[in-house]
């Protein structure tokens, strides 16, 4: 880890003209999100006659992984939401040059002494806090949808659609990994994939943020039980936000295995709560569709990442673990979805 | 091959787990190992029922490929039904198991989608065989670990 400390400290270093005697330490890589290689390190320097440190989060490329995605649109979109309502790290320092780390990369602040397990958050002492954290957690998820992308400045950053074919696109897009990783035949997520063509969802009024991973998991909460950090942006993107609404309540989820969603509410509750933070309104019919569409990207992703994994060009374990464990699961959930499942 | 390997992966997932885990550091290979145990402990709940619930699946799938033949009036469709279900598996090996199961659930998506096109009592009761045998195949791959 030195030489990666020591390379760390020359590019803070250029992007800190103003800086001496600039060194990192204590680089630890952490599992964060499956689609980048992520580090916690802490980086001290000297300027203006004092001594500044900040523990900061490297995210780096790697060369495959869980899902492809736009480094450019995660970093925009940690800028965006800071200092607002939809509580985030401050993202500083966006670098495509891959002379500097071997990859492309981005820096930002890191959240200290919070818990992001999913399992964690089962026990004590988070347990007695599941119906504040479940209003928190759809508040926020209501807060980025009733965001204006515009005003944010994500409509340069974050590719813009026609709402009327947010739809589509998503579909399209996950369809068209499935058809480039999938390692076996998936009858049940194409005859998924066809119920969703045949039957297509209402438009939204207009494009809203979707975060594209709200689920437990990738937020930071804290023993009193208050959510102090979304992570995990890799891909937002613009569209229906009742995308987000219906990923965070997936049957995938369900950790404590008992029907409660993200393992902390009621999935009515969850619904409420989502609909009087955005100011939107929840349609049965389109949530629906989304509700399926959830489990065709869930298991695009698994198929995915066990692709990445039986190819060799990622040996990440929790690539396997995750495609195996979860694509049954998967599965079983898109069956439920589509009343098959009794 | 003894000891059992059911027997040997319980105990190497275990020790993985309970006794090398805890002792390696960073958090992120600590994380790795304990991803690692639990993977072996899903190898093993598969290496038990991985040649019985593929030999199952595909004498399933040759029946219901069988009886569609004789309702399906595509006549490239019902061709490759016909071929399908006058298969068998002679050779046991996952691989070879692997590769006919492959073919076989790549035919019934075609079939699925050419039953949902048509407007008739036997398609629907065809379709409703079809959702059995979805909803039976996921239960033959559950995990023990399964969120749901």
């Amino acid at each position: 880890m030195q030489e990666l400390a020591d390379r760390i400290a020359a590019y803070a270093a250029h992007r800190l003209p103003g800086a001496t005697d600039v060194a990192v330490s204590h680089v630890d890589r952490i599992h964060g999100g499956a689609s980048r290689e992520t580090y916690r390190f802490r980086l001290r320097w000297r300027e203006g006659g004092r001594e500044v440190e900040r523990r900061l989060i490297l995210r780096r490329d790697p060369p495959g992984s869980l899902i492809e995605t736009d480094r450019a649109a995660e970093f925009a979109a940690y800028r965006a939401f800071h200092d607002t309502a939809v509580p985030v790290p401050e993202a500083l320092w966006l670098e495509s040059d891959s002379r500097w780390l071997d990859h492309p990369f981005f820096v930002m602040e890191e959240l200290v002494g919070f818990e992001a397990s999913p399992q964690a958050i089962l026990a004590p002492p988070y347990a007695q806090h599941h119906e504040r954290l479940a209003r928190e957690k759809w508040s926020i998820l209501g807060a980025i949808a009733a965001a204006d992308p515009e005003k944010l400045g994500l409509c340069g950053a974050l590719p813009v659609v026609d709402p009327a074919d947010a739809w589509r696109r998503e579909l399209d897009h996950w369809t068209h990994v499935i058809d480039e990783d999938e390692l076996e035949p998936q009858p049940i997520i194409r005859a998924a994939i066809r119920r969703l063509r045949r039957a297509p969802p209402p438009p939204p009024r207009r494009l809203h943020v979707v975060h594209g991973d709200y689920r437990t998991g990738n937020f930071l909460y804290d023993a009193e039980g208050s959510i102090r950090g979304i992570l995990d942006w890799e891909m937002a993107h613009l569209g229906d936000p009742l995308e987000d609404l219906a990923w965070s309540i997936n049957r995938i989820w369900c950790w404590a295995r008992d029907g409660r969603v993200g393992g902390l509410t009621a999935k009515e509750n969850a619904i409420r709560i989502w609909e009087q933070a955005s100011g939107l309104r929840a349609d049965p019919e389109a949530l629906h569709w989304w509700e399926l569409f959830s489990s065709v990207k869930g298991l695009a992703i698994w198929i995915s990442g066990g692709h990445e994994y039986q190819e060799g060009s990622n040996k990440d374990p929790v690539l396997a673990f995750s495609s195996i464990w979860l694509s049954n699961a998967q599965d079983r959930a898109a069956l439920e979805t589509m009343g098959r499942l009794s | 091959m003894k000891p059992d390997v059911g027997k040997l992966l319980e105990i190497v997932s275990g020790k993985l787990l309970f006794e090398i885990a805890p002792t390696v550091q960073p958090s992120y290979r600590q994380s790795s190992v304990q991803i690692t145990a639990m993977l072996l402990g899903m190898v093993r709940e598969e290496w038990e029922r991985s040649a019985a619930r593929r030999v199952e699946e595909n004498a399933l799938l040759r029946g219901l490929f069988a009886r569609a033949a004789t309702r399906v009036s595509d006549t490239d469709l019902c061709r490759r039904l016909e071929t399908a279900a006058a298969g068998a598996d002679p050779d046991l090996r996952i691989s070879a198991l692997d590769a006919s199961n492959g073919t076989l659930r790549a035919l019934l998506i075609d079939l699925h989608a050419h039953v949902e096109t048509q407007d008739a009592p036997w398609a629907r009761a065809l379709e409703d065989e079809i959702w059995r045998e979805l909803v039976a195949s996921t239960e033959r791959r559950r995990f023990a670990l399964s969120p749901f």
